[in-house]
């Protein structure tokens, strides 16, 4: 565990570090922000064709209301602590890939949720929406995180899979 | 109910009854958290930062640090500065913490022991948020003053990022990881077997 907890830190820090520089903000954070913005907008308009989305600010044509997608609600953190865990896990590296892929679609998919649920709830009350974003779902995402580790954890090979593998090895040799 | 056996999907709908209740209980007992987190504050910053903070003064959550900084705000008319942090923005990792630990019955100590590291790490938030605003946003005038340096705003920046992104949340859930060891090995067995399996396999002859 205290193997998995320094890895986990070292990777953390490196990642999270290199998401504040300059050039990863302008060729990674800011491309996705606006490209979760532009996908939340367009699942709105399937029932709500008074939205639009400039850039990282989705926008209500009806009322004027507008929420612009920062850091922390973007999804990109809970993301690079996913990343952090999986990687500091030991675990075949198909297993990571294929972890990293369906955890990080697991935690977009909910974080779209999060940005239209949002964007409605500001609309209706403030302090719900104050709540809404600085707490509930911040906890909410991170659990997201925790569940789709747990989950990828109980979904590494079985001991039988690996008996499969190492006889069929063994009968190669 | 033992940690052991709780299954996912039970760890996650009892996380998210009892997240409700705990998001009250912090709101109701905020005040005192702001209250603890002000005290660490004011001699984690005063140890970077000799005697930069005087006092700090508590309006329900929010705390002002009353500093020895001087702003100039009209010609021939200084004042010291008083910045303000909402505590409120640190400390609701508490619920999220006490969410998850209740949701696989943990024991007293264990969560009292989380939450008091969990105040260390929301007093690194909030006094960074503070740093952040002393030696970057007031401009540079004030980070001079305060012999903040070009390095050090950078370190406060990146402190700060992390306090404000990251530690609420994630905390709560290394200290969960750290309190459920049980669990995770319990899902873990068959893989930690596997690897026992390929050791005697391919042990060196």
């Amino acid at each position: 565990m205290l193997r998995f907890l320094i890895f986990f830190t070292v990777i953390l820090i490196l990642l999270f570090t290199a998401e504040l520089t300059q050039p990863v903000q302008n060729a990674i954070i800011l491309p996705w922000t606006e490209a979760l913005a532009l996908t939340s907008a367009s699942l709105i308009t399937l029932f709500d064709s008074n939205v639009a989305a400039f850039g990282k600010i989705l926008h209500s044509t009806t009322n004027g209301f507008a929420v612009s997608i920062e850091a922390g609600c973007n999804g990109i953190e809970a993301a690079i602590v996913l990343i952090a865990a999986i990687f500091a896990f030991p675990a075949p590296w198909k297993n990571r890939i294929l972890g990293i892929i369906a955890g990080l679609l697991a935690l977009q998919s909910l974080n779209i949720i999060r940005v239209i649920s949002l964007f409605y709830l500001g609309q209706w009350n403030q302090q719900a929406f104050e709540w809404a974003h600085l707490y509930i779902w911040q906890a909410l995402i991170m659990l997201d995180a925790l569940i789709v580790w747990l989950i990828w954890i109980r979904m590494l090979p079985t001991l039988e899979s690996a008996c499969d593998a190492v006889q069929s090895q063994t009968i190669k040799q | 109910m033992t940690t052991t056996n709780i299954t996912l999907s039970k760890l996650t709908l009892r996380t998210l009854l009892w997240l409700p209740c705990c998001l009250a209980a912090w709101h109701f007992n905020a005040y005192y958290l702001a209250a603890i987190c002000g005290e660490l504050v004011h001699l984690f910053v005063n140890w970077l930062l000799p005697d930069i903070v005087t006092s700090v003064e508590q309006t329900g959550t929010t705390l002002a640090f009353v500093t020895t900084l001087k702003v100039q705000l009209q010609p021939k008319q200084a004042g010291l500065l008083i910045p303000e942090v909402n505590t409120l923005l640190y400390t609701y990792g508490l619920a999220f913490f006490i969410a998850l630990m209740l949701a696989v019955s943990s024991k007293g100590w264990q969560i009292l022991v989380g939450i008091i590291v969990l105040l260390l790490f929301q007093s690194w938030g909030v006094s960074f948020d503070l740093l952040a605003q002393i030696g970057i946003r007031l401009g540079p005038d004030v980070a001079t003053q305060a012999g903040i340096l070009d390095w050090h705003r950078e370190a406060i920046a990146l402190s700060y990022q992390m306090g404000s992104l990251i530690f609420p949340t994630l905390i709560p859930i290394i200290l969960w990881v750290s309190f459920n060891q049980r669990l995770i090995r319990g899902l873990t067995t068959k893989f930690a077997s596997i690897k026992n399996v390929f050791a005697l396999v391919y042990k060196p002859q």
